[in-house]
């Protein structure tokens, strides 16, 4: 197993007027593939911020990021965030006026990563396999209960063809039974498929059938 | 799924907003078509009167200007000689404007009532003719118009008003050379037995003054100018029995009795008159009138006519020569009776062209705002697609499209109802711009114009125009509406697209989570 995503060295702060207050101090941390990992932490410690950056959503102010030993920021955020990750919210962010089938569709075609053969059947055996039925994956994602979206949000996650997934506070929506089955899906994704997965969660029963518990306190990530 | 692909699913899913938009981009078709109609069925109706009249420029004195500024002469002996040295058409100039290559044929060409000497008219068959035969001696009329030209590509060859029956019109060398030959209608030779071969004789010396000739030791007849006829051509001018002017017509007005001879010709028999008159008659004459002066008076014509290849080349060509002519010369193409005549139409034009341009800044302002505001409720959407990779500009494009379409469909439907509104409205503004300019036209009294006798401007009247005004939305005028929408879309879409442009993926969805 190699590292897929190597932090060196972060920093990342806030300005309040006049007074500056830094959330990640020079994070260095290296994540490896096939790894389902979630990242802990107390309110307001940056594990958003931090998935973010990992994301390509938005940017350190200093230090690096290595994707399988090459800089993102020279790859350019869009392409990474198109070709070499998958993001899971924990609002699901679905594209309202498109049906199941068509958000994952839509990551499928988007990506430079294009998997081989009949998208349409591949979309409809990826959200299979996530749960949903191909009658549900016709229907617009308005129209779907919350557990439903957030399936199709992994699904969408995985349709790009990628070996790295974020989630961020993936069931923080979810019933428990429902948290349930998508923390099956992470660890299916991990184990069957060698996705690393890295979750922000506050939960500790999603953190318990994680791989690696990580914890993000004062600016720095520490191994539990 | 590309951005195309996503657009149209928005359009189709989004029905209310679709709608909206739609029906926003329906009503601004119908104000664009509207206006659009009413002006491009203006300027077809301008467009279609001009080729009705003839593309014809006549190179003249403008006699107006001159007699403004000749009038205003303060000190009496300047403005006698002001009279006396009036401008006139310059030759070179006259064939310098023939060489341009939008001039098909010219007329170089002065006329002149003569005596026919053993020569009979056409006669009209008028009450004029009639009185005139009981009371004088046919010979001692001026019963025939003799018209010289300087070269043999009229007009009237050109347009087909005269067609050659019998042997050939006159050469470029006939009129170098000064040669006596004319070329006379079919009528005129029928009424004195005349073939090509045969001479006729002419003269411009008053014969009523023959014993004054005589009493100086002069031969009138030596002034005789016999021509031989070596063409005879049909002419389609004709005389209006039905006109006011025919009853008192004089012979010499009719086409038929219409000599035409060289230029050159016809000059050298003036200038022989010229002097032998002076001798006779010294004292009709100005102490300082000279040979020269006659020379000058027979050879210059008029005004010099100019026949174009197209009527919409009329004005573009005046414009063209306009520059050099000289003072109180002009190149008239009758274009300001063509320009009130076309008042009530180019009011029109000028409003529905306001219309359409109040419309386009108002659908730019009406498409921005309501983007901008459709896309503070697309941030979401947006940041989604932000996050998985897809470019702001391929939004922006998504955007776009989506507009397209709508303006695509709100139009299409307006370039059916927008042509009958333009049809009905643009018909309901004529009619009451041409009520109003009715009123302005009653004292004006210049809403017709005739064709005179020696004029060339086709008889067009301003119902003639009017009846040309048809608004209908061609191929061309829909296209050139789908153009605009699209433009309007292009520039509605810049707002927009800086504000996608800040906007920021990570915000977006903390925001939302």
């Amino acid at each position: 197993m190699g590292t897929i995503l190597k932090l060196e060295d972060i920093c990342y702060g806030y300005t309040d007027g006049s007074y500056k207050r830094e959330i990640l101090k020079k994070l260095s941390y290296e994540f490896q593939e096939g790894t389902f990992y979630t990242i802990l932490g107390p309110s307001g410690s940056g594990k958003t911020t931090l998935l973010s950056i990992m994301a390509g959503l938005d940017k350190q102010e200093s230090g690096k990021i290595y994707y399988m030993g090459e800089d993102i920021d020279k790859m350019t955020l869009y392409k990474y965030r198109r070709n070499k990750i998958g993001v899971v919210f924990q609002s699901y962010n679905l594209i309202s006026y498109l049906t199941g089938l068509e958000n994952v569709l839509l990551s499928m075609t988007e990506t430079d990563n294009k998997l081989p053969g009949n998208h349409k059947e591949l979309a409809y055996a990826l959200l299979n396999m996530v749960g949903i039925a191909n009658t549900k994956a016709d229907r617009l994602v308005t129209h779907l209960s919350g557990g439903e979206q957030q399936r199709i949000a992994i699904a969408r996650a995985i349709a790009c063809n990628v070996d790295l997934i974020f989630a961020d506070e993936p069931t923080g929506n979810l019933d428990t039974a429902t948290e349930q089955e998508i923390i099956k899906l992470f660890q299916m994704l991990s184990e069957r498929f060698g996705k690393t997965i890295i979750a922000v969660t506050h939960s500790n029963e999603v953190s318990k059938f994680s791989d690696h518990r990580v914890l993000l306190k004062n600016g720095i990530l520490n191994d539990l | 799924m590309n951005f195309f692909q996503r657009a149209i699913r928005y359009v189709k899913r989004k029905s209310a907003k679709s709608f909206l938009l739609a029906i926003t981009f329906f009503v601004i078709g119908n104000l664009v078509i509207l206006g659009l109609g009413v002006s491009q069925a203006a300027d077809n109706a301008k467009i279609l009167t001009r080729k009705k009249m003839r593309a014809v420029v006549s190179y003249e004195v403008d006699y107006e200007a001159w007699w403004d500024y000749a009038d205003n002469i303060e000190d009496s002996e300047e403005r006698e000689a002001a009279y006396r040295n009036g401008p006139v058409v310059q030759k070179e100039k006259a064939l310098e404007i023939a060489k341009d290559e939008r001039v098909l044929a010219f007329n170089y060409m002065v006329n002149d009532a003569v005596y026919g000497i053993d020569l009979e008219f056409v006669p009209l068959g008028n009450d004029a003719e009639k009185e005139l035969t009981d009371s004088e001696n046919t010979s001692v009329r001026q019963s025939f118009m003799v018209y010289a030209n300087l070269q043999p590509e009229m007009l009237e060859m050109a347009e087909g008003t005269f067609t050659i029956l019998e042997g050939s019109w006159y050469t470029q060398q006939d009129i170098d050379g000064a040669r006596p030959v004319c070329c006379i209608t079919k009528e005129l030779a029928d009424q004195n037995a005349l073939h090509v071969g045969d001479t006729i004789t002419i003269t411009s010396v008053n014969q009523n003054n023959k014993q004054d000739y005589e009493n100086a030791g002069y031969n009138i007849e030596d002034l005789n100018l016999e021509l031989e006829v070596i063409g005879i051509y049909d002419t389609k001018e004709n005389v209006d029995p039905n006109s006011e002017n025919f009853k008192w017509m004089s012979s010499f007005e009719s086409p038929k009795n219409r000599i035409m001879m060289p230029l050159t010709t016809y000059v050298e028999h003036k200038i022989a008159a010229g002097e032998m008159e002076l001798t006779v008659h010294p004292s009709w004459y100005d102490p300082n009138y000279t040979i020269d002066d006659i020379r000058k008076g027979a050879e210059t014509p008029n005004k010099v006519i100019y026949l174009l290849d197209d009527p919409l080349n009329v004005d573009k060509f005046v414009e063209d020569h306009s520059g050099s002519l000289g003072d109180f010369l002009r190149l008239n193409a009758n274009n300001e009776t063509f320009k009130k005549m076309a008042r009530p139409l180019d009011s029109m034009s000028f409003f529905a062209n306001i219309v359409v341009w109040i419309v386009v800044i108002n659908a730019i302002i009406i498409i921005s705002l309501v983007t901008a505001l459709t896309l503070k409720t697309r941030e979401y959407e947006i940041g989604v697609l932000l996050s998985m990779g897809v470019s702001k500009p391929i939004i922006v494009v998504q955007l776009f499209v989506e507009l397209v379409l709508l303006a695509f469909l709100g139009f299409g439907l307006a370039s059916v109802s927008g042509s009958i509104m333009a049809g009905n409205v643009g018909n309901l503004v004529l009619e009451y711009q041409t009520s109003s300019e009715a009123k302005y036209e009653d004292n004006d009294n210049d809403s017709y114009f005739f064709a005179s006798s020696d004029s060339y401007f086709t008889e067009v009247s301003q119902d003639d125009m009017l009846s040309e005004y048809h608004v209908s939305v061609s191929p061309l005028l829909i296209l050139e509406i789908f153009i605009l929408g699209t433009g309007v879309v292009l520039i509605a879409i810049v707002i927009p697209s800086f504000m996608i442009m800040r906007l920021n993926p990570k915000q977006i969805l903390l925001e939302q989570n």
